[in-house]
């Protein structure tokens, strides 16, 4: 029965979810605040029921209820109570529950958060997340329903695609889900200020922990996946400028340039017009993504069976939140109070110019994800874009705005002084061409390109460090000044910082990746293969039983020179369920960097290995983790709910005033 | 019944807290102040907190006073008359409530009455384990089978037990895996070989392969009287193109069965078609009429087998397409016919008789 | 209303208009987008491959030197092993066949009779030099250039096609 509850609640949500799309609305052109507060009583409610639908979801889960189709197709009872409970998201119903279900708690959120939050705003704002939950609720029930049920049940389940059954995986569709439907929020204040006309840093204020919430969730997010692809998938790769991956990153452009220009909105009432089309375009991209990823109009590896008719419903959702929304832009926009006006050389400028370039970044990746596209349906030729183009693109127009981004950083804001801040970045200028010019000499003979890079991390890493060591020390003498100083600094601008030396970090160590190394050989026990500092013997070949797979476990001795480090293992797995084989990859940590060794299929005369010395790989995730705990430390900032103008003070041109 | 109340209960409770907020007497209107002076409150606390932390100098704090001011006088400005309880708004309020009582009942009965199935029972995996007795459905013991074996993957019993079922169930790898784990800590015994080498020639698709034949081999090693092996490999001479060697074969076996034995009706009718391929081979070299004469021999020699009992699709389609290229119309449905009754438990043979019997252009054959 | 209005800006004649201030701004973004615009096209040209089956490079003429994609079925029992980690196989959509050479690891889901995608340099006379076999996750999936490409050649069966197991 429980089965049947989950499935009528969804129905009921979708009602629920079409009352709250209306009526508020209704009351906000009549001024009547009665039925405008009907929206957040219906969003509670339909969170309320979307929650129930997903518990009754789980429950089939864990109870290996294989009548139910979802159950049956994506699980199996012998699987481990965790891959059970994954298995709920891993799928494309699952999934789209979980969507839904987020969107909703972040509805309910709103709905109870209304002493921050304009009522007028507020009844709009949940009007539009209702529109959205309603229509994702209808591409559910009608398209890719969760409870579909089976009768006969049969005994045993299908199980999970096996190179889902990873925890990577299964904490990254609901990291991503976060970030998407924290985007969805910023679409709907943005919407919710059109219909009302007006817009001012009080929205700005309203919209910034969505988008920072939503930022850091799809840093998390993305940063997850790609770690997971350079696991689980044993090519050793981690960025593939894949579609699918493309179609979580254009998002998340778009959104690092809505955090900046939210900024600029919240602290000088400017760019607001720019920031409501940069809301409307960021969660648009978001819908893209989800309709590259379901619909499998572009080619991915990282396609699953995909349906046609999904497809079709979701350039529908596509059309209608996309071209609705950008339609009443168009309309209201002009009617929005224009902001306030800053000098050429200012914070603000220089976030404008981050705008530009991220925004043209975004493009960059847009036209080169949909350009196959459009493409075949004009000549039916059929092409492939991939890291060569991105190289060439993407790549050029993010340099120059990481070489600019320390000295943005700090500029004062209305008027800045170029020089004063080309002279504070001087130093950490100077010791990341030191770096870049050892690292040249060092690795003579090496990729040139790569010293450049890592120059250029550490450049944004001491930047970063040097602004706030700046800022603490400047107007304080001693040390307890400078310490109440540091704690006295907002925690946005740790956050900032910290979210800037991120970025450095995984620049270096995306740079260093140009000094990784492979082997691959065939290997009989005993034998050793070298890349790279490293060195692997293999010791044996033993096959092994897990809950649902068998595998055979190559063990290996690692070396670093003749120095012995450790044991290492990689295996090749088959899921008996679905007779799928998967790879598991053999990886050591050593510090920052790693060793990597991944299996290929035995042959006659051994086992094919293959081998990679993958140098200060970690510092491409770690430093996504630094820029989502930045993210996240502004998110707990409360100082700014009031955007105090500041007086210049005399002396304050050449200071960041924060 | 039980469901449809648990969901009546659920719309209710639903449109109760929709309705809840309208049915709160005296609602202010949009430009209300109150919420600007209290934010403005809020915000000048914020503004003497940081000053007492010496965030922001006397004179910073100030300035941001005035705006905080400034702010609250523009929503002021922006503020309509409230809107208090007016006709117009009873009326919005009775028309809503009208429109939540109807649209989300109906719309969530609408869908779920499409999609649901309301009489289907939750059916936990544990449950049905659980469940003994004859009503408990084969799929289930055949899955605790799996999970036990899973479990316990050195039980060769129970291997030995699963590997024909797979067998059956045209799992052929997985039969194969099933019967050389059987044999793997167990004793070699003849019948498991034959079964893993009918295993492995099904799998390919009923070519023996040479590590079937091998498997056939050791069988035949312990058991010179295995017949599975015996046939298979008869088979595999007739594969081979050896067919007088295969057709001697079969003969030997058949001459060593018991009168009782019920494995001798297939082996016959390899043997006959055998027989009948290597004599079509010599019918090919007569002459007309006594060719047509040959054939139709053949034809009725099937026919009789046939009408015995037993068959199978194949040779029921085989007997049918014979008789209407014998231009025996007549015949050809009568034998359809009696397929359809013999095959009526198979769906699929059912279906491709039908579409035969299409082909052919046979009247009358379906029901 | 705000701040910028109530504190003057200095230097006056550092002022911009509003106007002049947009301009400004379209300006710059006019400046990187034209940027972008002339790397995307540069790019476009020497850093897309195209995708063909076997069939179309015969038909279309594909120069030998030419870096591609090549799609469609790994022909049943064409592959060949060693030495080392070389690997030849056959990829065929029923009407043609180009025989890959490649050195490398195959990814997990390669197989006889499955849909295929690698990328390299078709070498002339039927032959290509594969420098990566690109995997997918799913064994139910098929590369859509793939199944275009069979379909085309009337290969194609349905959704599931014939070795992927069928749903009920």
């Amino acid at each position: 029965m429980i089965v049947e509850i989950g499935h009528y609640a969804l129905a009921l949500a979708f009602g629920v979810s079409v009352i709250q799309a209306l009526v508020p609305l209704w009351g906000l052109s009549r001024q009547d605040r009665a039925l405008a507060a009907v929206g957040a009583s219906a969003a509670l409610v339909s969170f309320g029921l979307v929650a129930l639908s997903f518990a009754t979801l789980v429950a089939s889960y864990v109870r290996s209820d294989f009548s139910v189709a979802n159950v049956f197709e994506n699980s199996h009872s012998a699987q481990p109570l965790i891959y059970k409970l994954t298995s709920v998201w891993g799928n494309h119903e699952g999934s789209l529950l979980l969507w839904v279900l987020i969107l909703t708690l972040f509805g309910a959120l709103v709905a109870v958060s209304h002493r921050s939050l304009p009522p007028r705003l507020r009844a709009g704002a949940l009007a539009a997340q209702g529109l959205v939950a309603a229509a994702f609720l209808a591409f559910m029930l009608f398209t890719s329903n969760p409870f579909r049920r089976l009768v006969p049940a049969p005994a045993e389940g299908q199980d999970l695609n096996p190179i889902l059954q990873d925890l990577g995986l299964a904490i990254h569709p609901p990291l991503l889900y976060v970030g998407y439907v924290g985007f969805s929020m910023t679409y709907a204040f943005a919407v919710a200020a059109l219909i009302d006309g007006r817009i001012d840093a009080m929205w700005a204020r309203a919209v910034r922990p969505w988008t920072l919430l939503a930022w850091v969730f799809l840093t998390l997010g993305i940063a997850m996946g790609s770690y997971w692809a350079y696991y689980e998938l044993g090519w050793g790769g981690w960025w593939f400028w894949d579609p699918v991956e493309n179609a979580s990153f254009m998002p998340w452009l778009a959104g690092t340039a809505l955090i900046h220009s939210t900024v600029v909105m919240e602290k000088r009432d400017a760019l607001k017009v720019w920031t409501i089309l940069l809301a409307i375009l960021t969660f648009s991209l978001s819908l893209l993504g989800t309709f590259i990823v379901r619909s499998g109009v572009l080619t991915s590896v990282h396609s699953f069976a995909t349906d046609p008719a999904r497809g079709l419903f979701i350039l529908l959702i596509l059309v209608f939140f996309v071209g609705g929304s950008l339609a009443l832009f168009a309309w209201r926009a002009p009617l929005l109070r224009q902001g306030g006006l800053f000098a050429p050389v200012s914070r603000e400028s220089a976030l404008v110019v981050n705008n530009i370039f991220l925004a043209t970044a975004c493009a960059t990746v847009f036209v080169g994800t949909l350009y196959p596209l459009a493409l075949e349906m004009a000549t039916g030729d059929k092409i492939s874009v991939g890291a060569p183009f991105f190289n060439a693109t993407f790549v050029p127009v993010m340099v120059p705005l990481l070489l600019l981004l320390p000295i943005g950083q700090s500029l004062a804001w209305k008027r800045g002084d170029l020089l004063g801040a080309a002279q504070r970045n001087a130093v950490a200028c100077g010791l990341a061409v030191v770096a870049a010019l050892s690292l040249i000499a060092f690795t003579r003979g090496g990729p040139v390109l790569a010293p450049l890079g890592v120059g250029l991390g550490v450049f944004l890493v001491l930047g970063a460090g040097f602004d706030l060591g700046e800022r603490i020390v400047a107007r304080a003498s001693g040390w307890p000044a400078m310490l109440s100083r540091a704690k006295g600094l907002p925690r946005s601008a740790w956050g900032t910082a910290l979210a800037h030396a991120g970025v450095g970090l995984s620049i270096i160590g995306i740079a260093a990746a140009a000094w990784s190394s492979e082997a691959i050989a065939v290997l009989k026990p005993g034998e050793r293969l070298t890349a790279g500092r490293y060195t692997v013997m293999l010791e044996s070949v033993v096959p092994r039983t897990g809950p649902n797979f068998r595998a055979e476990v190559a063990r290996f001795q690692l070396f670093s020179g003749d120095r012995e480090l450790a044991p290492l293992e990689a295996s090749k797995r088959v899921y008996t369920a679905r007779a799928m084989p998967t790879t598991e990859a053999g990886i050591r940590t050593d510090w920052l960097s790693q060793a990597y060794v991944s299996l290929g299929d035995a042959q006659d005369d051994g086992l094919a290995v293959r081998l990679y010395d993958k140098p200060l790989i970690l510092l491409i995730w770690i430093g996504a983790i630094v820029m989502a705990l930045g993210g996240g430390l502004s998110l707990t900032d409360r100082r700014f709910r009031l955007a105090a103008p500041r007086r210049a003070a005399p002396v304050a041109a050449a200071q960041p005033a924060e | 019944m039980m469901i449809w109340a648990v969901f009546a209960v659920m719309t209710g409770a639903a449109i109760f807290a929709l309705l809840w907020p309208l049915s709160r007497g005296q609602v202010p209107g949009f430009a209300d102040t109150a919420d600007a002076r209290s934010l403005y409150r809020s915000q000048l606390g914020e503004i003497d907190r940081d000053m007492a932390r010496g965030l922001i100098a006397a004179g910073e704090a100030e300035a941001a006073r005035a705006e905080a001011a400034r702010r609250l006088l523009r929503v002021a400005g922006d503020e309509v008359a409230p809107a208090g309880e007016t006709e117009p708004s009873l009326r919005r309020r009775r028309a809503s409530s009208a429109l939540m009582l109807s649209v989300v009942p109906l719309l969530a009965l609408l869908i779920y009455g499409i999609y649901g199935s309301p009489d289907n029972p939750d059916q936990p995996l544990a449950a049905r384990l659980e469940q003994a007795g004859p009503q408990q459905d084969f799929a289930v013991v055949f899955a605790r089978m799996e999970a036990h074996l899973a479990a316990n993957p050195t039980d060769t019993k129970g291997w030995s037990l699963i590997a024909p079922i797979y067998l059956r169930q045209g799992r052929y790898d997985d039969a194969a895996n099933a019967f050389a784990a059987a044999m793997r800590n167990g004793k070699p015994d003849p019948d498991l070989f034959s079964g893993l080498g009918e295993a492995r020639t099904l799998a390919a698709e009923g070519v023996v392969t040479a590590s079937a034949r091998e498997a056939f081999s050791e069988a035949v090693k312990r058991d010179p009287k295995n017949v599975r092996a015996l046939y298979y490999l008869a088979l595999a001479k007739e594969q081979d193109g050896d067919a007088p060697g295969a057709i001697a074969s079969l003969n030997e076996l058949l001459a060593g069965a018991p009168p009782d034995a019920n494995w001798t009706a297939p082996v016959r009718d390899r043997l006959a078609r055998l027989e009948a391929q290597a004599k079509g081979d010599a019918i090919a070299a007569l002459p007309d009429a006594e060719r047509a004469q040959a054939i139709k021999g053949m034809v009725d020699g099937l026919a009789q087998r046939l009408s015995a009992g037993g068959g199978t699709l194949a040779d029921w389609s085989r007997l049918i397409r014979a008789r209407a290229a014998l231009g025996e119309k007549a015949e050809a449905s009568q034998a359809a016919r009696t397929a359809r009754e013999r095959l009526g438990q198979d769906a699929a043979a059912l279906a491709a008789l039908d579409a035969l019997a299409d082909e052919l252009d046979l009247k009358e054959v379906k029901p | 209303m705000t701040a910028a209005q109530t504190t003057s800006l200095r230097p006056a004649k550092r002022r911009m208009t509003r106007k002049q201030r947009r301009l400004t701004i379209i300006a710059a973004a006019g400046a990187v987008l034209a940027l972008a615009a002339g790397l995307v096209l540069f790019a476009m040209r020497d850093a897309i491959v195209f995708f063909y089956g076997p069939t179309e490079i015969a038909e279309k003429g594909v120069m030998p030197g030419t870096r591609m994609r090549l799609g469609g079925l790994v022909e049943n029992g064409s592959v060949q092993r060693g030495p080392g980690q070389r690997v030849a196989f056959a990829v065929t959509d029923g009407k043609s066949t180009v025989k890959v050479s490649y050195d490398g690891l195959l990814p997990d889901l390669f197989r006889e009779g499955q849909g295929v995608v690698t990328e390299g340099v078709f070498e002339g006379a039927g032959r290509f030099k594969a420098d990566s076999v690109l995997a997918k996750h799913d064994e139910t999936y098929m590369p859509r250039e793939v199944a275009d490409t069979l379909k085309k050649q009337g290969h194609w069966q349905g959704e599931a096609g014939a070795t992927a197991p069928v749903k009920p």
